[in-house]
């Protein structure tokens, strides 16, 4: 190239860079709030907190006898690996490694359905919308429907209404779609959701697998969007999440990165508009749906000791409280506006002896059900004073 | 050979000036490519500003059981875990 031509590059690149001074100049200018404050440039790791914390908000603070267990549901001669509450009438069903589903009304902690099931290795449960029904699966790979007001058989055991048979590999985690009881989505180990025709027992859609993109390892957890049932989240052993529409088999509308190891647990915010997930990376992260943004880490350092997992998380009714069950059997409450862990019911007045698997908030958000390897279920809720504003 | 000695004086002085412009065209792709990273960061940051003043506003303006500072309305059927039998050890018995 000439010196000439060389010239004209030079001068063309002055201009260009001035050009994004200004566009830069400008951009920040905007970038307030409605109140006038300026934003810092937090990294986005920490964002939803930076920003909570430069309008003024302080974090939730609990007294110590605020959240209390209020119920043990003992029964289970196992690990309790899932539960599930039904929308209404504060019912609950749990899986465990006794290989048994129970069905317990948790305000008078009494059982009325204790299930043996054809295969002992249970891993999800799920009840159905109406709450006549339950739902399990696990390492058999299928996925088995129980009618709660069907005859038992001579052995009094409860049979089974429908099996859902299909998955190549283990079902993770099974959940009904709301409002009724006919669909159900399930994820597995063979690397794919399945969106199945309880009526007719067959796979109505399959989400991702060797014909079309989606999660490239098990798929551990999905969690449906509770006000747009059409939109369901799954999370992954390849550490990813991802956001599907059940109308589009052939590829995830869009891929959430960011965790560094398996993420096994993740549940849709209260209004649909975000999701929050769980890993095996020990943290929690919060996502936006719309736009794909990573808005908030949740993680606590622990010095040189290792990273406990998390196995599972819930949102209070609000959103405010994000609950975290550990491999080490902590279970974090965190101020999800501030990132803050502001109470551990692993180390409160009768928490559990062991590791939280599964936690759940009862439908009208007064309660949370805790299930733990210790084969306890228990139910927490607020008794101390509350403030309205 | 007075002409040709200058000649190559002019030809090194051009070469010079040409490495000279070339190393002040690297610099400003450099700094154009950093300048263009940061917007992107910005428009990110704005994005996810409108995101999360959508959610203060959605998590406040909502009435929990499980705050000890909340909206209203409340619901006294939020205290039903504390009415009733208090008892924390419940139905005791084994399934066989």
């Amino acid at each position: 190239m000439s010196v000439a031509e060389l010239k004209e590059r030079h001068a063309a690149a002055i201009e260009a860079v001035n050009d994004l001074r200004e566009r830069l100049k400008q951009r920040r200018q905007q970038l307030l709030d409605a109140d006038g404050h300026k934003l810092h440039s937090f990294s986005l790791l920490y964002y939803l907190a930076g920003y909570a914390r430069s309008l003024g908000r302080s974090q939730v603070t609990f007294g110590p006898t605020d959240l209390v267990c209020c119920r043990t549901l003992q029964g289970h001669t196992g690990k309790v690996y899932s539960l599930d509450w039904t929308p209404e009438r504060d019912r609950i069903v749990s899986a465990s490694q006794d290989g048994r589903l129970i069905v317990w009304n948790a305000q008078t902690s009494q059982k009325t359905h204790a299930i043996k099931l054809p295969c002992a290795w249970v891993m999800t449960c799920a009840f159905s919308p109406t709450g006549q029904s339950v739902a399990c699966g696990g390492l058999d790979g299928m996925c088995s429907i129980f009618n709660l007001n069907s005859a038992t058989d001579r052995d009094g055991n409860l049979p089974v209404s429908v099996t859902l048979n299909g998955h190549k590999g283990y079902v993770s985690c099974c959940q009904y779609v709301p409002d009724e009881d006919i669909h159900i989505i399930t994820s597995s180990g063979d690397q794919t959701c399945v969106l199945w025709d309880i009526t007719t027992g067959l796979r109505t859609t399959v989400f991702g697998g060797e014909f079309q993109s989606g999660h490239t390892a098990d798929v551990l957890s999905v969690s449906i969007n509770g006000t747009n049932s059409r939109v369901f989240v799954s999370g992954s052993c390849d550490g990813t999440a991802r956001l599907w529409d059940t109308r589009v088999a052939s590829r995830a509308m869009r891929t959430f990165q960011g965790h560094e190891g398996d993420v096994n647990t993740l549940k849709f915010f209260p209004d649909g508009n975000r999701f929050g997930t769980g890993s095996d990376d020990g943290t929690c992260r919060l996502f936006d749906i719309r736009n794909g943004h990573q808005l908030q880490v949740y993680y606590q350092q622990h010095g040189d000791k290792e990273v406990p997992l998390v196995t599972s998380i819930a949102f209070s009714i609000s959103g405010r409280l994000l609950f975290a069950g550990y491999s080490n059997g902590d279970c974090y409450v965190w101020d999800t506006l501030l990132a803050r862990v502001v109470l551990n019911l692993g180390s409160v007045k009768n928490s559990h002896e062991n590791r939280i698997s599964c936690l759940g908030l009862s439908a009208d958000g007064s309660s949370l059900c805790t299930g733990s390897w210790d084969t306890n279920l228990k139910i927490w809720a607020f008794g101390g004073h509350r403030k309205v504003i | 050979m007075q002409s040709g000695r200058s000649q190559s004086m002019v030809g090194r002085i051009d070469t010079r000036g040409k490495h000279r412009i070339q190393a002040e065209l690297k610099r400003l792709d450099q700094e154009a490519r950093f300048l263009e990273e940061e917007l992107e960061h910005l428009e990110k940051m704005e994005k996810a500003s409108t995101a999360c003043k959508e959610m203060l506003s959605k998590v406040e303006s909502t009435p929990d059981p499980l705050l000890p500072i909340t909206n209203g309305p409340l619901n006294l059927t939020w205290d039903r875990w504390f009415e009733g039998p208090q008892e924390s050890q419940g139905c005791k018995c084994w399934i066989l």
